[in-house]
């Protein structure tokens, strides 16, 4: 009996470990520190494609640890689309609709169509908990709005995460111009308090590049069991640079970049040992003119065409690189 | 057949001793490096009195000529009064001791020589060497006979159903069988008509059941000395005897073979088999280990056996050269085509490297440290000591010959063991083999191959008794190739 428990406990730890590796992050920061992204963007749904957003709006995810019982917040960081730091077409004439939602129909293991990756399909799934349209509204500019506070268990319970799954989506229901902003999730309304073992992850990223030559940014998918390669999509890149995809076993790969309006897609394989831990995607700008305001989206999916995270504190940590020399005897010259 | 008959007559042969023993030693000599690799001791049944000649292995002991006296009552000469040979079968009793040999009787023993000899593979079959002529003119006075070899069947100690061989002649002598081991070839002694003067070696093929004309092997191998009891070993090697000038003196023991089509120049067999007296009809085994050969070096004609010391591994490992050359690469980096890096290798001897794969040969053993720099082609970064790896090159663990390898005949060729790594081994002795009945002692010898050939060289090293008397050994072998002389 007591060999059974003890295999039993060696078992659940086994099977929590990549669990434990999440609870060990601190991030809920979106875009997360690691990732080195300065604002998400979502264009008003009269925009351009070829302004850098594909589909004018964009789905987050946050994970609450089942063992954190008090209210929180999800604080978005400049909501409006005016004033500082959003990016004008003309005039401010923009509306952009955040909404959060919990409970069933959230969990994007459950629903396909919460992850919000085609269009048309119903990536609005859940109980709305809270929502509010944003103009040009100084008050908020390079400011804070807290949507909260929420209870935990008001979330989509995962039980691979072990997490309550919330959602955030992002539509630019009116205008042209592009919404920048951030979101933080808090255990205060006023503060960004973060809550230990959280975490948010998205299926498709829409973000702003550096205005400069040496800032790079990075977004940490995660590779999940079964998958062998995976297929990284990303649009509207404008030829800015390269995209190298760095894990522990690969310096850089270099992936194909899209050029103005269009999508770029690449196969990279995975490796075994690669499994069960984060891709570091890095994104360097193109040296020389620089391109600025550059807004990009990327998505994954593996072999069987099943979307692939990106989590803002990577699961398992940065991946970084190591160098292994193989030596072994060669011929005689 | 004068100059075999001569051999057996101890008087005739001092005419031969006079003229060997003025003659030059020269090319066939050995070296002084080459200690004794064979050791030999007189076989016990030998009279002192009689001769006894021609041992002819079989399987528990030797058949052998003797013209010693049958018994007090009994004693066997020609019409002239010449003593008679005979054939004389005898076994090993242990390993010291042999049986009183009994006589191999046939319708000739009583009045005719019998022997030299030799016997098919089958063991009955028996070729021996006695007159032609036997008929009453055999017995006239001042009759000049000849030798020839008769075919018969040894049933126990008789030999029966006696036929000629078809090249005897009543003009020239013919003796002196040996069949090769497959028993296709004859190889025999005669002074028929165009050979090279005095007796030579012939050797006839067995083709569509009967023997092929005789063909004589040649002026490489038969000299205007003569040359007779053959002796075709196993190994494809012939053995014969000669009085040609060069000799150790009087009769030596020499051999040949076959190769690519043409019979080598001969190779003299070393002391103490040849010595400055007669030494002749050898013989041995299949893996000449063992063997026997006549010899009047205590005067009158005895048989002796010899033994090889010649130490030869059965298991010895083969040289393996060091290699001090490696690839080194970037594992991860090799799986793709292309990467926007750029990997630069410093190998630790001051020589660098660009490529994800590399390779370096180093100059010898020691301890390196292998850095690797990566340039990062879209950053411009340079990622210094980017990984390193300690390579420590040691020779491997091995006794190591030191030489060419190729040579030519003549050449002095220098061994050496001077590289040998054995960490811990206290080296007493390094002896070598080089695979042509020839040793030496030393860490560094000179050798000098007079026929052409591939050699498998061994050299065996082995240490001082250590407290416990324990000897340890190594051996390892290299193949050299030896070319005529252009």
């Amino acid at each position: 009996m007591k060999l059974k428990r003890t295999i039993y406990t060696i078992l659940l730890s086994l099977s929590l470990s990549g669990l434990l590796q999440w609870t060990d992050t601190l991030g809920q920061e979106v875009p997360g520190r690691d990732e080195n992204i300065t604002f998400l963007v979502t264009f008003g749904r009269e925009g351009e494609t070829s302004w850098g957003d594909d589909d004018f709006y964009q789905v987050f995810f946050f994970a609450i640890p089942r063992d954190f019982n008090q209210q929180f917040y999800i604080r978005i960081f400049d909501p409006d689309v005016g004033g500082e730091h959003d990016e004008i077409q003309g005039d401010f004439n923009t509306r952009t609709l955040f909404s959060v939602y919990g409970g069933q129909g959230v969990d994007p293991d459950r629903n396909e169509e919460s992850k919000g990756l085609n269009n048309g399909l119903n990536y609005k799934g859940g109980n709305l908990l809270a929502s509010r349209v944003f103009g040009d509204e100084p008050r908020y500019d390079n400011k804070y709005f807290s949507f909260g506070p929420f209870n935990p268990t008001a979330g989509d319970f995962n039980t691979k995460w072990n997490s309550y799954i919330f959602k955030i989506v992002c539509e630019g229901i009116k205008g042209d111009d592009g919404n920048l902003y951030r979101y933080f999730l808090s255990r205060d309304p006023e503060n960004n308090v973060p809550i230990e073992g959280a975490n948010a992850f998205t299926y498709e990223y829409t973000f702003r590049m550096w205005n400069d030559f040496k800032s790079v940014a990075h977004i940490y998918p995660y590779v999940d069991t079964g998958v062998i390669y995976i297929r990284l999509r990303n649009f509207d890149w404008d030829s800015d640079g390269n995209i190298l995809v760095v894990s522990r076993y690969k310096q850089g790969i270099d992936a194909p970049i899209s050029g103005e309006d269009d999508w770029a897609e690449s196969r990279i394989a995975i490796e075994p040992p690669e499994v069960g831990s984060s891709l570091d995607f890095q994104f360097h700008k193109r040296q020389g003119e620089l391109v600025k305001n550059n807004n990009v989206v990327v998505t994954l999916e593996n072999q069987r065409g099943d979307a692939l995270q990106f989590f803002s504190s990577p699961i398992g940590g940065v991946p970084v690189y190591q160098a292994s020399i193989l030596v072994r005897k060669a011929k005689p010259k | 057949m004068r100059q075999i008959q001569d051999i057996s007559n101890p008087m005739l042969r001092k005419n031969l001793y006079f003229i060997v023993l003025t003659l030059v030693m020269a090319p066939f000599t050995l070296r002084a490096q080459q200690p004794s690799v064979y050791k030999v001791s007189r076989m016990p049944f030998n009279t002192g009195v009689f001769s006894e000649i021609s041992p002819v292995m079989v399987q528990d002991g030797i058949v052998f000529c003797s013209d010693r006296r049958f018994s007090a009552f009994r004693d066997r000469k020609t019409f002239e009064g010449r003593r008679l040979y005979n054939l004389y079968i005898t076994e090993r009793r242990d390993s010291t001791r042999w049986e009183k040999p009994k006589e191999i009787n046939s319708e000739r023993s009583t009045l005719f020589n019998s022997g030299p000899l030799c016997f098919f593979h089958d063991g009955k079959t028996v070729y021996f060497t006695s007159e032609v002529e036997t008929g009453k003119i055999a017995s006239k006075k001042n009759f000049k006979n000849h030798l020839g070899i008769f075919i018969g069947e040894l049933s126990g100690t008789d030999i029966l159903s006696i036929r000629p061989f078809p090249y005897n002649s009543t003009q020239y002598e013919v003796g002196h069988p040996s069949l090769s081991d497959d028993g296709k070839y004859l190889f025999f002694a005669s002074d028929m008509p165009g050979g090279q003067g005095g007796s030579d070696i012939y050797y006839c093929e067995w083709v569509n059941d009967q023997w092929s004309t005789p063909e004589n092997l040649g002026p490489k191998v038969n000299s205007p000395d003569s040359e007779n009891y053959p002796f075709m070993h196993p190994s494809g090697r012939l053995y014969f005897s000669s009085d040609r000038p060069g000799g150790k003196g009087k009769l030596d023991v020499y051999y040949t073979m076959l190769t690519l089509g043409s019979w080598e120049i001969p190779s003299i067999v070393p002391e103490p088999i040849n010595s400055r007296y007669d030494d002749f009809a050898f013989v041995a085994d299949e893996a000449m280990q063992t063997g026997y050969f006549s010899s009047n070096r205590s005067r009158s004609d005895d048989i002796y056996s010899f033994s090889s010391t010649i130490m030869r591994k059965a298991s010895c490992d083969t040289l393996v050269e060091n290699n001090y050359c490696y690839e080194f690469l970037e594992e991860n980096a090799v799986k793709w085509d292309t990467l926007p890096f750029r990997y630069e290798w410093k190998f630790g001897d001051g020589t660098r490297g660009t490529g994800s794969i590399v390779e370096h040969c180093y100059p010898g053993p020691g301890k390196y440290l292998i850095q690797l720099d990566v340039v990062n082609l879209v950053t411009k970064e340079v990622m210094y000591n980017e990984k390193t790896y300690s390579l420590e090159i040691t020779d491997i663990e091995q006794p190591y010959i030191s030489s060419p390898d190729m040579g030519t005949t003549g050449q002095r060729i220098r061994f050496s063991a001077e590289n040998t790594n054995l960490p811990g081994w206290n080296i007493d002795s390094y002896y070598w083999n080089f695979d042509d009945e020839t040793i030496a002692i030393g860490k560094e010898v000179d050798k000098t191959y007079n026929r052409p050939g591939t050699y498998t060289i061994q050299m065996i090293v082995s240490t001082e008794p250590d407290p416990g008397g324990i000897v340890s050994e190594a051996c390892v072998c290299k193949n050299i190739t030896i070319t005529s002389r252009p």
